[in-house]
C-alpha cells in the first residue's frame, strides 16, 4: 500500500471552527478564503457537540478547535485514541500542558497560535491535513496487519494439511498456496481460510496439486 | 527598480494629483543582514510606505518589521507565491502569471522534456516544483534538476550533461552573473558541436529582462525565451510615454525592464490610493487601493485584487533578439487574476515521482 500523496491545494475545502469567541476569527477566515477554504457562518459553532458529524467529509473538511473555550471542555470528536472523522487543528491561546493535552485528545494534528497570523495558516493546514492523512493511512495498514495476524492460524493449518495430504515439505506447500492465491486473486489468508473452513478442502487441495503438476 | 519608482514619483509630484513624494533611498547592497537594520531605521523615522526588495529572502527579512510598525511594503518583484502578508502589496507577477504561462508555451511549442538549471535557493526550488507539477500533469518529464551556489560561474560539466541529454528546452532559474555566464557558455558549447541552440535546445526563464540581455553580451543574446508581464517592446501609447520619460530621466541607463515597470506601477497605485484616502495611513490606503479604477500602466490595465492584494497583470512570452530586446511571441488576451497559492491553477496533490535527492554542485 503506497503512502498517500501530499495534499497541497486546499481549494474546495470547508472549515468548521469551534469557538465561543467568533469575533476574533477575521484573520483566520479571510486567509482560509484566499486558500479556497470556505467558512460559512453556520460552520462557526460554540462546542464540539454542535458539529453535525454526519456531514464531515475527511477529504474536504477541517475542524479548528479553540483551546480556550470558556467552559474548558474540549471533547474528542470521536472515541479517545481513535482518529477523528476529519483533520483537527488546535487554536492555541494558553499553551499550558492541560490545554495542549485537551487539544491532542481532541485529535489535533497541528496548531495555530492566537492571535492568528495570516502567514501561519497555510503551513498549519499543510501539516495538519497531511499528518491526518498519513495517520489514516497508517491506521488502514495496521488494521490490515491485524487481520493478517488473526488469520495466521488458518495459514498454518492449510500448510499442515497440504503437507500431510500430498507428502510435500512446508516450503513446497507454502509455494502451492501462494500461487493459488495469486491465480484466484485472493490474499493468502482468505484462500487458507476457505480451504480450512470448507468441507471440500480436499478438492481445493487436489485442484492446486493438479495445476502444480500441469505447470 | 529604483529608477521606475523615482520616475513615477517625479511624474506624480508634477501632476495635479495632490500627492507629493519625498523619496528616501537606502541601499542594503544585497546584504541580507542590512535589510532589517535599514528598514527599522526607515520605519522608526515614520516612513509608512516602502517600495522595494528584490529577492524573496530579503522580503521575508523585513515583513515582520512592517507588521510590527503597521506600514506597507510595496513589493514590485515577480516571485514564487505562497504568501499574502497583510502588510505587503504585491505588484509583480505571481506564479500563475509567469511560470504557468511559460510552461504552457514550452510544452505546446518545444516539447515535453525539461531540463532544470537553477541557483540553489527558494526562487529556483519553488519554480522548479511548479514546473515539475505542470509538466508531469501533461505527461512530460523533467530529465534533471541541477542547482548551483548563487554566483557560481563554472557550468562546464552541467552543459556537457545537458547536451548529452538533449532536452526539449532548458528551464533556467539561475540569477545574476551565473545566468549570464551560463547563456554564453551554453551557446559556445552548442555552436562547437554544430547545434543551433536557440532552435534545438532553447533556454527559458522567468527572470530574464532587457538589462540582463545586455549583460549577456553579443553572440549569445538572441533566441532566449522569457516569461514576463512587461517587455519594452509592448506597443501601446502608455508604454511609449513611459519609455520616453524613462530614457530622458535616466539617459545613462540601465534600460527599462519589468522590474522598473512594476515599481513604477507600485508608486502610481500608492499615489492614487493615497489621494483617494486623503491620508498616508496604510490601512486607509489599502482600503482605497482596491476600489481604484484600473491603472493605465505601460503593460496595460493593472489593478489590485482585493482578496490577495496581488495585481491583475497580463502575462506575455518574449524571445530575445540580437538587439537585446524581446519580440513578443505570445500574450494573454486580458489581465489575469493573481493566484499566489495556485488555488485555481494547480492539482490538489503534489506531483508523483519528485526526486528525494537534489543535486547541488
Amino acid at each position: 500500500m503506497t503512502e498517500p500523496r501530499l495534499l497541497q491545494n486546499f481549494s474546495g475545502g470547508r472549515a468548521i471552527v469551534v469557538t465561543d469567541r467568533a469575533s476574533s476569527l477575521e484573520v483566520l477566515t479571510t486567509t482560509l478564503d484566499r486558500l479556497g477554504v470556505t467558512t460559512s457562518p453556520a460552520d462557526i459553532v460554540g462546542s464540539i457537540a454542535a458539529i453535525d458529524l454526519a456531514t464531515l467529509q475527511p477529504d474536504r473538511c477541517v475542524v479548528f478547535i479553540d483551546g480556550d473555550i470558556s467552559d474548558g471542555t474540549v471533547l474528542p470528536l470521536s472515541a479517545i485514541g481513535r482518529l477523528p472523522p476529519a483533520p483537527v487543528i488546535g487554536l492555541l491561546g494558553v499553551s499550558a500542558p492541560s490545554r495542549l493535552k485537551a487539544l491532542m485528545r481532541a485529535g489535533a494534528s497541528s496548531f495555530l497560535r492566537k492571535p492568528v497570523h495570516g502567514a501561519a495558516v497555510y503551513p498549519a493546514l499543510f501539516v495538519g491535513i497531511n499528518e491526518y492523512r498519513r495517520h489514516r493511512h497508517l491506521e488502514t495498514l495496521l488494521e490490515d496487519q491485524e487481520r493478517r495476524r488473526r488469520s495466521r492460524r488458518d495459514v498454518v493449518k492449510a500448510i499442515v494439511r497440504m503437507m500431510s495430504e500430498y507428502g510435500i515439505d512446508d516450503d513446497e506447500a507454502y509455494e502451492l498456496l501462494r500461487r493459488r492465491s495469486m491465480r484466484t486473486r485472493q490474499t493468502m489468508e482468505e484462500l487458507c481460510k476457505d480451504l480450512t473452513q470448507s468441507s471440500n478442502g480436499q478438492e481445493h487441495g487436489d485442484f492446486v496439486l493438479r495445476r502444480k503438476l500441469a505447470d | 527598480m529604483l529608477n521606475g519608482a523615482l520616475l513615477a514619483a517625479d511624474e506624480i509630484n508634477a501632476s495635479a494629483l495632490g500627492i507629493h513624494f519625498e523619496p528616501s533611498i537606502v541601499n542594503p547592497g544585497g546584504d541580507l543582514s542590512q535589510y532589517s537594520a535599514l528598514a527599522t531605521k526607515m520605519l522608526e523615522r515614520d516612513v509608512r510606505h516602502v517600495v522595494g526588495c528584490y529577492t524573496s529572502s530579503s522580503r521575508k527579512e523585513v515583513i515582520p518589521l512592517f507588521e510590527k510598525h503597521d506600514a506597507l511594503l510595496w513589493y514590485p518583484s515577480h516571485y514564487e507565491g505562497f504568501e499574502s502578508s497583510t502588510n505587503v502589496i504585491y505588484t509583480g507577477a505571481a506564479p500563475n502569471q509567469h511560470v504557468l504561462p511559460l510552461v504552457e508555451y514550452l510544452l505546446a511549442h518545444h516539447g515535453h522534456r525539461a531540463y532544470c538549471v537553477g541557483s540553489n535557493y527558494i526562487w529556483a526550488w519553488e519554480n522548479n516544483r511548479i514546473l515539475r507539477e505542470s509538466v508531469t500533469a501533461r505527461r512530460g518529464s523533467v530529465l534533471a534538476e541541477r542547482y548551483f551556489a548563487v554566483g557560481e560561474t563554472d557550468f562546464h560539466q552541467a552543459i556537457e550533461a545537458i547536451i548529452e541529454a538533449r532536452p526539449s528546452f532548458v528551464f533556467l532559474t539561475l540569477i545574476g552573473t551565473s545566468a549570464y555566464q551560463f547563456f554564453r557558455e551554453f551557446r559556445t558549447a552548442c555552436r562547437a558541436r554544430g547545434i543551433d541552440q536557440a532552435r534545438e535546445i532553447p533556454v527559458a526563464s522567468c527572470s530574464l529582462s532587457e538589462p540582463e540581455l545586455q549583460a549577456i553580451g553579443e553572440g549569445a543574446v538572441d533566441g532566449h525565451l522569457s516569461s514576463s508581464v512587461y517587455f519594452c517592446s509592448i506597443e501601446s501609447a502608455a508604454n511609449l510615454q513611459f519609455l520616453n520619460a524613462y530614457r530622458s530621466r535616466f539617459p545613462q541607463g540601465p534600460t527599462a525592464s519589468a522590474d522598473a515597470e512594476a515599481s513604477y506601477n507600485a508608486v502610481w497605485l500608492l499615489a492614487k490610493a493615497a489621494a483617494a484616502a486623503e491620508t498616508d495611513d496604510p490601512r486607509a490606503v489599502k482600503a482605497k487601493l482596491v476600489q481604484q479604477e484600473p491603472l493605465d500602466a505601460p503593460q496595460g490595465a493593472v489593478w489590485i485584487d482585493e482578496q490577495t492584494f496581488h495585481a491583475y497583470l497580463t502575462p506575455r512570452i518574449g524571445r530575445s533578439n540580437r538587439n537585446a530586446k524581446f519580440d513578443l511571441v505570445c500574450e494573454a488576451r486580458e489581465p489575469v487574476r493573481p493566484d499566489p497559492y495556485l488555488v485555481h491553477s494547480s492539482s490538489r496533490f503534489e506531483a508523483a515521482a519528485a526526486p528525494s535527492l537534489r543535486l547541488v554542485s
